[in-house]
């Protein structure tokens, strides 16, 4: 039920459709012309019948339905049949309708259309034919059951109206529903047609039925015109008018189908016949007419899909006629050549010169001879050329062409295509220069290549092997005996061997062997063949090649020779030499490292691949290992070159230092390929280097503390090195280069610095050694003496490479010289300046320091001895410092007299005279207060004499203050000292002072140390003087002279040999 | 003899003289210092206790005699001078200035001992001058302002009245403050008061004589 209420049809069509019922019951009862007859036609049945062929048979109940009701009101309204009678009636209708409809469908076995003749007859015979058997038998029998009518009467009458009612409203119904949702345009031309058509149809089916005419048949023609032009459409709305046109002269009884009411039975059936012919001719002829537009419509499709194809195959096709003038070109054609057939004619020559004209200029002539000679005689007509496209470019064509004959054999029409090559032959073109490049190729190859068939046999050998086995090409088939007879005989058995088994397995095979060339020599050749195999995997051919590897096998042999040198060379030089991967797995360690290893490291052989790492670290003291670790490590990550250096472990479990120098291998790309390294032992070389260092340590130790400044200068002058003695004297660093060169700018004495630099800068120059005494600044800013010596040290070649200099401190011993000779300067001073009283009395301090010491120290002594116990340490003690002064006051008074005999050292070859003057001018000032004239009777040209000139001076000064002092008294008559010097004989000079004084009263004592005949004296003068003189090798005497006063006198011998007289 | 009791000071340029010097205090048990310098002497620490000095006239760095002069200003301890050579006037100008002595090497024993022991006895006479006259001014100093002018007035000879007129104050406040005055300075009488006064040199502004006539 659901299904069914599920599948309801559109209300407002079921609507319709009862609407549509009623009606066609209104029209049936209105052509019911002859009472008791009942219907003649019944229009239901073709409603109901084209309703249920269109409508899906789920939806059938809801029809069905529908026409129940119509049928009823009809009932109501027309026929008061009983209800019963009219239920049996569309009992009967229904099963016509359903009959009908279901064997419509079934026969056409597809949607029906109503459009073929089949479907025409198919309705005909059984929708109008036999369905309505069942409702005429039906309707019938109830009539006859309920006494109305005769079942004989009644069925044929019933059934006609029902086939009638079918054949006319089926075919509209059909047209009207299926055609209700499209809209058939019609043209113009139609339209007037249909209108002229339709007054036409109109005027003759009035005429015809309303008598006035003799046969309604009359109204055929424009029926069936009807029918033709405008088919199924125009058949049903003709039809429908013509049964309107037919009820409405019935009923106004103006019919050829009105008559007596005894004939009126026949009426009836002559109408119902009419129609039914009139219908059945209508829909026949609609349906063939249809059925001939169908055809066309396919006929023009297929032939608008030929077109296309032949437009649209990918060729050129084309047509000639028997004479060979073209009649058809294809599309395609027509756009490569850019002209149609049409144009060929404009061109003033026969349409094949026009063509023929569009081919390449090389193939044309061959092109017309040929097209010419299939034309004579009929043959197939194919070539290959080249065709100008539209834009003037040529393509290479390949065209064929074949005649086509009529029954006679007669040639009718040519027709050709023509396909476009040009690709094709370009690459035809490429692959046969490509293969004549590759046969030059195998030709030109400098190695021997044939090629064998799988039995065996041979298929080609190039040239080159051909010219070398002396062979011509055509008779390459012996090659194979001549070949085997070149191989050296040592090598052909292997060869034979060798070559026999791969051919027979299958296997590539590879050999060297030695030939034979045409002078006689044999060289060294590779042979390799291998299989050309199919997808199967059997063999096609057999491609050998041999090659000349004589220079290659000679360098082979050289190479593996020089690598066996090398090899032995590696193993035997005596380091020991590594190489490993960038990832630091090993690649090769020499032999000796190798042996090293296994001495060293117990299992070395276990080990397999030792990282690098791993046997150093076995290998290397525990003290270097994590510094090499951590150097090759460093090493690898950044992949810079490295040396190191460490003990390692010896045979002998000692430990011997080595160094190993790690380097990178780079490939093209400059990545890192390889590390190799070397490690040689240098145990002796660095025991040497610490010897040495420890030595140059001590050296430079010893530099640093000898107690003198030590440095170094550059040929240049600039100071290069100082020791930490000199650099602590300037108070700076010895690195402190900057600073170090202003300390030497202001190092020297301002009095000395000009010499100094002078000096050095001639002693660099000349290269003679320096030498010189001079004050250094300290870093105190106190001056200290150095005596400074440098001296060149000289190259190979003479050249000075360095100066190296001492500069030792003298500072204390200068000061002590200069005190000393201060001291005798300041005595020498006093004794020429100072009369004799003070010359004691100092002489007299000097003496009197120690004498104080002694006599303080005998006391102390004394009492010391004296006490309670008596101390005799200290005794002792002071006994011994008595000693020591005592000898200290004899010191003193020995130095008194060294100070007045000094040695030859201090002489000079002076002038006396020269003397002489520089004493008087020395007391110019004591004589003149003593208003003394002072004569001197200098002898000139005297030769100069070696002398002590302070002691001389101090000699003369006290013979004159002598003189001096003797002419105080003296009174009356002048005061004159005269000073005389002359030549005394040969070997001395003279010299005399006198005075008018008092003269000596005792000259025999005067030269006796304190005789004195002054008031204030110590009688030491003379004595002195004495001493003075005869140190100087000469004699000093007195006298008195005869008047009054007195002369002293001395000579001093000329410089003969003053050097041994002195030391007398 | 205690050897710390005294120091003698030895300033000599010869080293042997030093020495032998030095031994022979040692023998007499007496402690010495030497110097080389007057310099050496006067930058050296000096113990505080009675002394003397031993002097030698030629000295390197100044002259024995200038440098006798140039200690003069202050407490130094008495100079025995001895010399290389001594001559009259230098000798005089030694002890005009206070030398105690004037040696001429080489010195007896007994001189020179004679000459210390004399020295080092006039220095310890000065020292407990020096400490006593310590004493009274400090004494002095704790007076108050007005004790200090109560003080000349008391020891010039004023009477009471005399005095506190001179100050214009009551007699019996001039009694307190001589009272006072007699205390703090320790004075035992008037007699002993005025003795104080002489040795702080405590000016006698008014005699009573004077006073008197102003009076």
């Amino acid at each position: 039920m659901m299904s069914v209420w599920s599948r309801r049809p559109h209300f407002l069509h079921l609507g319709l459709f009862t609407a549509a019922y009623v009606l066609g019951c209104g029209f049936a009862q209105a052509l019911a012309i002859v009472p008791g007859t009942g219907i003649s036609i019944w229009p239901p049945s073709g409603l109901f019948m084209a309703t249920l062929i269109l409508a899906s048979r789920h939806s059938w109940p809801w029809w069905v339905l529908g026409g129940c009701l119509a049928e009823l009101f009809s009932n109501a309204l027309w026929f008061h049949n009983p209800l019963s009678v009219a239920l049996l009636i569309y009992t009967g209708n229904v099963l016509e309708a359903v009959a009908g409809a279901w064997l419509v469908t079934w026969a056409c076995r597809r949607p029906f259309r109503l459009e073929t003749l089949q479907e025409v007859l198919t309705l005909v015979v059984l929708g109008a034919g036999i369905a309505p058997v069942a409702s005429a038998t039906v309707g019938s029998a109830t009539l006859a059951w309920f006494g109305m009518q005769t079942f004989a009467a009644a069925w044929p009458l019933f059934w006609l109206g029902d086939a009638t009612g079918v054949l006319i409203v089926a075919p509209l119904a059909l047209a009207v529903l299926q055609n209700c949702g499209g809209r058939t345009q019609l043209s113009a031309a139609r339209w007037m047609e249909a209108c002229v058509l339709g007054l036409i149809f109109l005027g003759v089916a009035a005429l015809s039925l309303s008598g006035h005419l003799p046969s309604a048949y009359i109204v055929m023609p424009p029926l069936l015109w009807a029918a033709v032009r405008f088919e199924f459409k125009g058949a049903a709305v003709a039809l429908t008018l013509l049964a309107l046109i037919t009820v409405v002269f019935t009923i106004s009884g103006t019919s050829q189908f009105v008559g007596d009411p005894e004939f009126q039975k026949q009426m009836q059936f002559a109408l119902q016949l009419f129609l039914a012919i009139s219908a059945f001719s209508v829909l026949t002829v609609a349906a063939v007419s249809r059925q001939h537009q169908q055809a066309l419509l396919t006929l023009r499709d297929s032939e608008r899909e030929l077109s296309q194809l032949v437009d649209m195959v990918p060729s050129h096709v084309w047509r000639l006629t028997p004479d060979g003038e073209p009649t058809f070109f294809n599309k395609r054609m027509i756009d490569f050549l850019g002209l149609d057939v049409a144009d060929l004619d404009k061109r003033g020559m026969s349409r094949l010169e026009a063509v023929i004209e569009t081919i390449h200029p090389d193939e044309a002539i061959g092109f017309g001879d040929a097209l010419r000679r299939s034309l004579a005689t009929g043959e197939n007509f194919a070539l290959r050329y080249r065709l100008r496209r539209a834009d003037g470019v040529y393509h290479w064509m390949s065209s064929r062409a074949e005649p086509m004959r009529d029954q006679n054999g007669r040639i009718v029409q040519w027709y050709g295509l023509c396909h476009d090559i040009d690709d094709q032959m370009h690459a035809e073109e490429a692959l046969r220069r490509s293969e004549r490049e590759l046969q030059q190729l195998v030709d030109a190859l400098p190695v021997h290549v044939w090629s064998w068939t799988p039995d065996g046999k041979l298929a080609y050998v190039n040239k080159r092997s051909l010219e070398e086995l002396g062979l011509s090409g055509a008779n390459f088939e012996g090659s194979t005996m001549v070949a085997q007879k070149l191989v050296h005989p040592e090598d052909a058995p292997e060869v034979l061997r060798t070559s026999a088994n791969c051919l027979k397995a299958g296997d590539a095979f590879m050999m060297r062997y030695r030939r034979r060339c045409k002078d006689g020599s044999y060289r060294w050749m590779e042979g390799r063949c291998e299989p050309l195999r199919d997808q199967d995997g059997t063999i096609v051919h057999w491609y050998q090649v041999s090659i000349d590897i004589d220079d290659q096998m000679h360098a082979e042999e050289a190479l593996r020779r020089s690598e066996r040198q090398l090899q032995q060379m590696i193993d035997a030089v005596p380091v020991r030499i590594w190489s490993v991967r960038p990832t630091g797995g090993p690649i090769y360690f020499n032999k000796r490292y190798q042996d090293h290893f296994r001495a060293v490291i117990p299992n070395f052989d276990a080990l397999g691949e030792p990282r690098i790492e791993t046997l150093l670290q076995e290998l290397i003291h525990p003290e270097d290992a994590s510094e090499v670790q951590c150097t090759l490590r460093n090493c690898f990550d950044t992949g810079g070159g490295s040396a190191m250096r460490f003990r390692w472990r010896e045979k002998d479990g000692a430990y011997r230092w080595a160094e190993c120098r790690v380097e990178p291998r780079r490939d093209q790309d400059g990545v890192i390929a390889e590390w190799y390294g070397v490690s040689l032992d240098i145990d002796h070389e660095v025991r040497a280097q610490e010897a040495l260092r420890e030595r140059e340590r001590e050296l430079s130790l010893l530099v640093e503390m000898v107690p003198s400044h030590l440095w170094r200068v550059s040929p240049e002058g600039e100071t290069t090195f100082a020791n930490k003695h000199m650099a602590d004297y300037f108070g700076l660093d010895v690195e402190d280069k900057p600073r170090m060169e202003a300390v030497f700018n202001t190092m020297f004495h301002p009095d000395e610095v000009d010499e100094v630099w002078d000096v050095f800068a001639r002693c660099l120059r000349t290269g003679e050694p320096f030498s010189m005494t001079y004050r250094l600044r300290r870093h105190d800013g106190v001056y200290r003496w150095m005596s400074g010596r440098a001296e060149p040290m000289r190259d190979e070649s003479g050249r000075i490479v360095q100066w190296f200099g001492l500069c030792h401190d003298i500072d204390n011993q200068v000061r002590a010289e200069e005190a000393l000779r201060r001291a005798s300067e300041r005595l020498a001073r006093a004794t020429q300046a100072a009369s004799l009283a003070e010359l004691s009395a100092s002489i007299g301090h000097e003496v009197n320091q120690p004498l104080a010491a002694i006599v303080a120290n005998s006391q102390a002594c004394h009492r010391w001895l004296s006490a309670e116990p008596p101390n005799v340490e200290r005794a002792k003690i002071t006994a011994e410092r008595i000693t020591r002064d005592a000898n200290s006051a004899a010191d003193v008074v020995s130095r008194i007299r060294a100070l007045f005999r000094q040695t030859t050292n201090a002489k000079s070859s002076e002038n006396i005279n020269r003397v002489i003057s520089e004493v008087c001018r020395l007391m110019a000032d004591e004589i003149a207060a003593k208003d003394i004239r002072v004569e001197t009777n200098l002898e000139p040209d005297l030769p100069p004499v070696a002398l002590d000139c302070v002691q001389v001076q101090q000699v003369l000064v006290n013979l004159i203050r002598n003189g001096i002092e003797a002419m105080e008294a003296v009174v009356e008559g002048a005061r004159a000292l005269q000073i005389r010097s002359s030549r005394d004989d040969l070997h001395a000079i003279r010299v005399e002072v006198r005075d008018t004084g008092t003269g000596f009263k005792d000259a025999d004592r005067v030269f006796e140390p304190f005789f004195t005949t002054k008031q204030h004296g110590m009688g030491m003068g003379l004595a002195i003087c004495r001493s003075i003189i005869e140190s100087h090798g000469g004699s000093l005497w007195t006298a008195n002279d005869e008047a009054r006063g007195a002369t002293v006198a001395f000579t001093l011998p000329l410089a003969t040999n003053g050097g041994s007289a002195t030391m007398s | 003899m205690t050897t710390d009791d005294h120091i003698v000071f030895i300033v000599d340029d010869d080293a042997r003289i030093r020495e032998a010097l030095g031994e022979l205090l040692a023998s007499h048990g007496m402690r010495a210092l030497a110097f080389g310098s007057a310099g050496d002497y006067i930058g050296a620490e000096k113990p505080d206790v009675p002394s003397c000095i031993i002097l030698d006239v030629e000295l390197p760095d100044i002259n024995g005699l200038d440098l006798q002069r140039q200690i003069a200003k202050g407490n130094h301890p008495p100079i025995v001078f001895i010399t290389g050579h001594g001559d009259i006037p230098s000798s005089v100008r030694a002890i005009k200035h206070g030398a105690v002595d004037f040696l001429t090497k080489p010195f007896s024993d007994a001189n020179l001992m004679a000459a210390i022991d004399a020295a080092i006895a006039q220095d310890r006479e000065k020292r407990s001058a020096r400490a006593e006259l310590g004493v009274l001014r400090r004494r002095y100093l704790e007076l108050t302002p007005r004790e200090r002018e109560v003080l000349p007035l008391v020891v010039s000879g004023l009477l009471n009245k005399q005095a506190a007129a001179e100050l214009g104050i009551s007699e019996v406040t001039l009694e307190i403050h001589r009272r006072n005055v007699m205390q703090k300075m320790a004075a035992a009488s008037l007699a002993d008061l005025v003795r104080i006064a002489e040795r702080l040199e405590i000016p006698i502004t008014h005699s009573r004589r004077t006073g008197g006539t102003r009076v």
